[in-house]
């Protein structure tokens, strides 16, 4: 095998070496060279250096909270209908959207071809009747009666307890 | 989970890898396959961050903004490139910009006293000495500098290299230039990492 350094395959070849990413064959005939050849041994040997320090930086834990936050984060931008449509997720998929689109189309359209003269009555609003001012006198008077007839009985009645 | 699989979604007769199937998934209105790809990917984003920015709390908010834009561009989602490729433009993309503006403060601050991000160390089976901890401390400051030291293009695409185990053409892709110019990217930043760190050995 012909020096790599000196084809000019050299660090390509020595760099995948070094992170064991080449293949089997290749790999047998470069370790028989790199037995051989100080500049390509010092070279490998260099770089599994620099690959094992870079092994030994560990990064922090990821904060356990992270998936929470990015869920908060996608809620903020999500429009507010689609808090209404999420419970029904499963089925406003994009195959089932068209599907349910037309079918409820399809009732309506039927529900009002069968019952044209069925549409609901606008709801009536409340009405307060004015009444004549005799009868309004009459009908306080008739209470005033019925509050002193309630007195006279709970006169005998014993005073509730506290 | 079988990482290339013959896809039934969206009408795509073409073999897609699986996470782009799960965002074609996404697309659709199925928020658990984002759920999945969070869970998938959220670890490596969030650590090629925090080895681009070399600070958590930016870190995580970048990667924040990488799963939002993800989840953002759903609608507009095709899978022309393997997923990965394309979340790492997003995070190549921010945490560049987040270097550009922050140039010359943070990192100084950050490398200067940086402590309190150090990560807890899996230990097997006894204790670390005082000296031990001090020399995984001053190896560990060598490597963060030795990062930090490279320009902002070598330091992606040795990060992407080295942890991510990407090849040229994915690097390429994400950081938007010839394969050619990866492998020029990856020597030379190798280059300069060997001769700070080749001691460490």
């Amino acid at each position: 095998m012909r020096c790599p350094i000196e084809t000019g395959e050299g660090p390509e070849l020595l760099l995948a070496f070094s992170s064991r990413r080449l293949d089997p064959d290749r790999t047998a005939a470069l370790e028989g060279h790199i037995a051989e050849c100080g500049p390509c041994a010092e070279f490998v040997l260099a770089q599994r250096s620099v690959s094992d320090a870079l092994d030994s930086w560990e990064p922090p834990l990821v904060s356990s909270d992270f998936d929470r936050r990015l869920y908060q984060r996608i809620d903020q931008q999500v429009p507010w209908w689609d808090f209404l449509v999420r419970p029904f997720r499963p089925l406003s998929g994009a195959r089932w959207a068209p599907v349910a689109a037309a079918a409820g189309l399809m009732i309506a359209v039927g529900l009002w071809v069968g019952h044209p003269e069925q549409t609901p009555a606008p709801p009536r609003t409340a009405q307060v009747e004015a009444l004549p001012p005799e009868q309004a006198a009459d009908a306080l008077q008739e209470m005033q009666v019925m509050q002193e007839f309630s007195n006279l009985i709970h006169t005998d009645a014993p005073e509730p307890r506290m | 989970m079988e990482e290339r699989v013959q896809t039934s979604v969206g009408g795509v007769a073409a073999a897609l890898d699986y996470d782009a199937e799960l965002m074609l998934r996404v697309k659709e209105g199925d928020g658990a396959s984002f759920g999945v790809l969070l869970e998938k990917h959220r670890t490596s984003v969030v650590h090629f961050l925090y080895r681009m920015v070399q600070n958590a709390a930016v870190a995580e908010e970048l990667a924040q903004e990488v799963f939002l834009r993800v989840y953002r561009s759903r609608a507009t989602y095709e899978p022309t490139a393997k997923f990965t490729t394309w979340l790492f433009r997003i995070a190549t993309h921010l945490a560049l910009n987040s270097l550009r503006d922050n140039k010359n403060e943070r990192l100084q601050d950050r490398l200067d006293d940086d402590s309190s991000e150090l990560p807890v160390r899996q230990l097997s089976d006894s204790r670390p000495t005082v000296e031990q901890n001090m020399v995984y401390e001053a190896k560990l400051q060598e490597v963060r500098r030795a990062i930090a030291a490279l320009p902002e293009k070598q330091r992606a695409a040795v990060l992407m290299h080295k942890y991510e185990e990407m090849e040229y053409s994915q690097i390429a892709t994400v950081l938007n230039c010839s394969d050619s110019a990866v492998k020029s990217l990856l020597f030379r930043a190798y280059e300069a990492l060997r001769a700070r760190l080749a001691h460490m050995a």
